[in-house]
């Protein structure tokens, strides 16, 4: 019998039929690149209308592909033909440069705009003082109890915010005794410059990580030289900046903490941990070089760019009646502006709704009710959103209408669950054996969250905060609701002033103004902006998220 | 002989005396069986955990039945048997770490030292400060390995020169010359034998009286499970070792003391590890050593 069977296998096994399951990952594949395909026609059309890249000379075209495109696409195809480690650092690093430029555009506009750099560097030395404070309290924890610590930290944080007596004493029409940290710089007789007082503050905040960064790969000697190293770099480019490039000292130095820092950390950094793949930031190098080089050329043998739509004018001027003079930049900064309020409001609120319900909450039925209400509300309709604003926030609260606070609050409520959802997942990621080991140890709940759970966990709830973020910055529907003004021809500076946003913007000039040079120039040139800041967004995601996983 | 005889019938009285720091129970565990058949161990043992009448309920299910036993203090301690018979539970009894689970109930009276970890006062936190667990997957924490052996002495705000526990414990669980140039690296970039190795240096660093494996060597290859059975024989001159092990001569190689536990989560013979494979009492205890079931 057995040797029977055997023989028969000598005509070979037989064939099982394929053709269904060919046909579906055919259909599949069609269906994707139908997708991509769509996707990448609509976005080309826009920017064909944005850019217009065919306005430009032929001899245009041909400078930069000699000097730009041939030289890139060689070295690139080179790359990922000998060494694709390589062809991923460079692009890498050029995109972080990329990213941080838009940041320090995005953080430029704050202190020029917003906030006045001195008003922001007495808050920071009047946060820091009390900080440091309690870190020398944390210090002592064992001679003293944790009750008096805890008391005399908020104590050092109230004089230092508030003074004596301070709010609570102007309620009660006490005068005030001890100015705070905070006005006491402000009405120091002698401040240092603006750009010092943002070297000190911004540049602090970015020489920081490079500090760190650079002794975790060597030694603390060279972290410090690192960091001081930074700091200088920073200080120089207010000097440098308005000589040389002729940009004034406060983004220069902005500009300098955001994208020239952490570019130059990430170069140094890699080209010494990752020997192979240093060959890579040849690519960056070149195509930096190419567009140098073509530029000049162009300028000197008088051939005419693109008449593009997005150009310095138009991100810097406010809106106008007539298209060819209306800009982007209050709308720019509103949504910056929004997005702040929006990432302060929603994050505390959704990781603290997570934790709770992911920590704390007993599995019961009023647990599961909220469950699935909170994944029902990620669903509901943005508009829903801003009829509640609306309602809770200018009818009840009566806030005036289309403010940042108002705006900020509604796009809060709304990616609210979003960022609840998003972080429970990222909580509920951590392996169960990592809680396990850590209250065997002896630790508390509380222990077991600070030391274990968040550590590990927050990667992943920043990805889902900054995607969350990313559907605020887009949404449109609730601040109509709220009544914020469709176009804006100052700029928002306060919590308490109207705010527009660049999707409002956009939605306006395609509605309200809809004259040909509005329809077809400013709102092409309008959406390419805001899915450069959307995708400049989600990239930053896309890195933690790719970092994270490689460590789990 | 069945599980009544092993209740203790000659239990002194608790010492009252505050002095004594140690709260350690001094009794005589040496019931009729040890008696008849081992001598020279004879000796007064002293008893640091000390089951009686220990009953685990999840939801419904009874995972423990009626668990009286006694573990002598700076022993080995192995507990075998099938696998879903409660071993796992029994362990988790002693630092409550049952708590954790919301179907689990346990009833019963469970001493460590002369404390019933059991009674209301009791808080759980500062028990599973005086048992040290390791798990049977190894667990280091995402941190550097000096972090991951000062885990303990950091949140059990335990003062003292840090650095000199850490290497004193990473010594004693045969890791130092390992990792002595690496400390500042990620405890996960070790191999699986390392980590678990870890894991005990970051059990042992606050000093615990007790502590508790749970087939700390089940994931490990023979080379790195022998590194820890050697070991555990070393921990067992300063600590009370209690291991649970589905491995029969695992338990016979480095235990002083067995307790085989069958299905439905009976405690059937606890004994000299010598006697229980050498000359069991019970019937079903001999044909699941002998493999003839389990
Ligand atoms: N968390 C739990 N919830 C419900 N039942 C459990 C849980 N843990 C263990 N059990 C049950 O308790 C019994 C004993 O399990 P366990 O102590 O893990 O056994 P062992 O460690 O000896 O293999 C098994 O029947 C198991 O299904
Ligand atoms: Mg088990």
């Amino acid at each position: 019998m057995a040797t029977e069977d055997r023989r028969s296998y000598a005509d070979g096994f037989g064939q099982v039929s394929r053709t269904v399951g060919i046909i579906f990952r055919y259909l599949l594949l069609a269906a994707t690149l139908f997708g991509i395909a769509v996707l990448a026609i609509l976005l080309v059309y826009v920017a064909n209308d944005a850019i217009q890249p065919l306005t430009a000379d032929a001899g245009w075209h041909l400078t930069f592909f000699l000097t730009l495109v041939l030289p890139s696409l060689a070295t690139g195809g080179y790359l990922a033909w000998s060494n694709v480690d390589g062809l991923k650092l460079g692009a890498m690093t050029l995109g972080l440069f990329v990213v941080g430029l838009l940041f320090s555009g995005g953080v430029a506009i704050i202190f020029l705009e917003v906030l006045p750099p001195l008003v922001w560097f007495a808050y920071v030395i009047a946060f820091a003082v009390p900080v440091a404070v309690t870190v020398g309290l944390q210090q002592r924890s064992r001679q003293i109890p944790f009750v008096s610590r805890f008391a005399l930290a908020t104590l050092a944080f109230y004089l230092s915010l508030f003074g004596f007596p301070g709010i609570v004493g102007s309620y009660a029409e006490l005068p005030q005794l001890i100015p705070s940290v905070a006005t006491l710089i402000l009405f120091a007789p002698i401040v240092p410059l603006d750009w010092i007082q943002l070297t000190l503050t911004v540049g602090v905040f970015a020489a920081t990580p490079v500090a760190l960064y650079a002794s975790a790969i060597s030694d603390r000697r060279t972290g410090l030289i690192a960091g001081a190293a930074a700091l200088a770099t920073v200080a120089a480019s207010a000097v440098v900046g308005p000589a040389v490039v002729g940009v004034g000292p406060i983004p220069s130095v902005v500009l300098a903490s955001v994208a020239v820092l952490p570019t130059a950390a990430y170069v140094c950094g890699t080209a010494v941990t990752r020997e192979q793949a240093r060959i890579g930031l040849v690519l960056p190098v070149v195509i930096v070089a190419g567009a140098l080089a073509g530029e000049v050329l162009v300028d000197t043998l008088g051939y005419a760019g693109p008449q593009s739509w997005v150009d310095w004018q138009f991100l810097t001027s406010d809106h106008s009646g007539t298209a060819a003079n209306a800009g982007l930049y209050p709308a720019i900064a509103g949504s910056i502006l929004l997005m702040l309020t929006v990432a302060a409001l929603s994050f505390p609120i959704g990781v603290g709704a997570a934790l709770y319900l992911e920590e704390y909450a007993p599995d019961n039925r009023y647990t599961r009710f909220i469950d699935v209400n909170i994944s029902n509300l990620a669903g509901v309709p943005s508009v829903v959103y801003g009829l509640l604003g609306l309602g809770l926030f200018v009818t009840r609260l009566g806030q005036s209408t289309g403010t940042i606070l108002v705006g900020g609050a509604t796009l809060a409520l709304l990616i609210l669950p979003i960022v609840i959802i998003s972080s429970r997942e990222a909580i509920r990621s951590v392996p169960s054996e990592m809680r396990q080991a850590s209250y065997g140890m002896g630790a508390t709940r509380w222990q077991t969250m600070k030391n274990v759970v968040l550590p590990r966990a927050f990667p992943g709830i920043l990805t889902g905060t900054i995607l969350a973020l990313g559907r605020a910055i887009g949404e449109t529907a609730p601040l109509i609701m709220i009544g914020a003004p469709n176009v804006l021809y100052s700029f928002p500076s306060e919590l308490s002033s109207k705010v527009s946003a660049m999707p409002l913007q956009v939605y306006s000039w395609a509605s309200y103004f809809a004259t040909n040079d509005f329809y077809e120039k400013a709102v092409p040139a309008g959406v390419v902006v805001l899915v450069t800041v959307l995708l400049a967004m989600n990239s930053i995601a896309i890195v933690l998220r790719n970092r994270y996983q490689r460590e789990t | 002989m069945s599980q009544e005889n092993m209740s203790n019938d000659n239990v002194e009285s608790p010492t009252e005396d505050p002095t004594d720091d140690d709260m350690l129970l001094e009794t005589d565990v040496t019931s009729g069986l040890e008696e008849g058949t081992q001598g020279s161990r004879t000796t007064h043992e002293r008893t640091i955990v000390e089951a009686k009448d220990v009953n685990v309920w999840y939801n419904q299910d009874q995972a423990l039945r009626d668990i009286t036993m006694q573990v002598p203090e700076n022993k080995v301690t192995a507990m075998i048997g099938p696998s879903g018979c409660g071993k796992s539970t029994f362990l988790r009894c002693i630092n409550r770490m049952n708590d954790m689970i919301d179907a689990a109930r346990v009833e019963g009276e469970l001493y460590l030292g002369e404390k019933n970890v059991y009674d209301d006062d009791v808080d759980p936190v500062a028990l599973r400060r005086r048992v040290g667990m390791v798990f049977q997957k190894p667990n280091p924490f995402p941190k550097s390995i000096y972090d991951n052996v000062a885990y303990g002495l950091n949140i059990q705000d335990i003062g003292g020169d840090h650095d000199a526990i850490v290497e004193e414990s990473l010594k004693r669980a045969a890791l130092w010359d390992e990792v002595k140039d690496q400390l500042d690296e990620s405890g996960l970039d070790l191999s699986g034998g390392q980590q678990q190795r870890l894991c005990i240096a970051r059990a042992i660093a606050p000093d615990p009286e007790v502590i508790l494996m749970d087939e700390p060597a089940s994931a490990l290859d023979p080379v790195a499970t022998s590194k820890i059975e050697d070991l555990i024989d070393e921990l067992a001159e300063d600590y009370t070792v209690i291991i649970v092990t589905h491995n029969m001569q695992q338990a016979a190689r480095i235990s002083d003391k067995t307790a085989v536990f069958l299905t439905g989560g009976e405690l059937v013979e606890f004994g000299d590890t010598k006697k229980i494979f050498e000359n069991p009492d019970n019937e079903r205890v001999e044909d699941y050593i002998t493999g003839k079931f389990g």
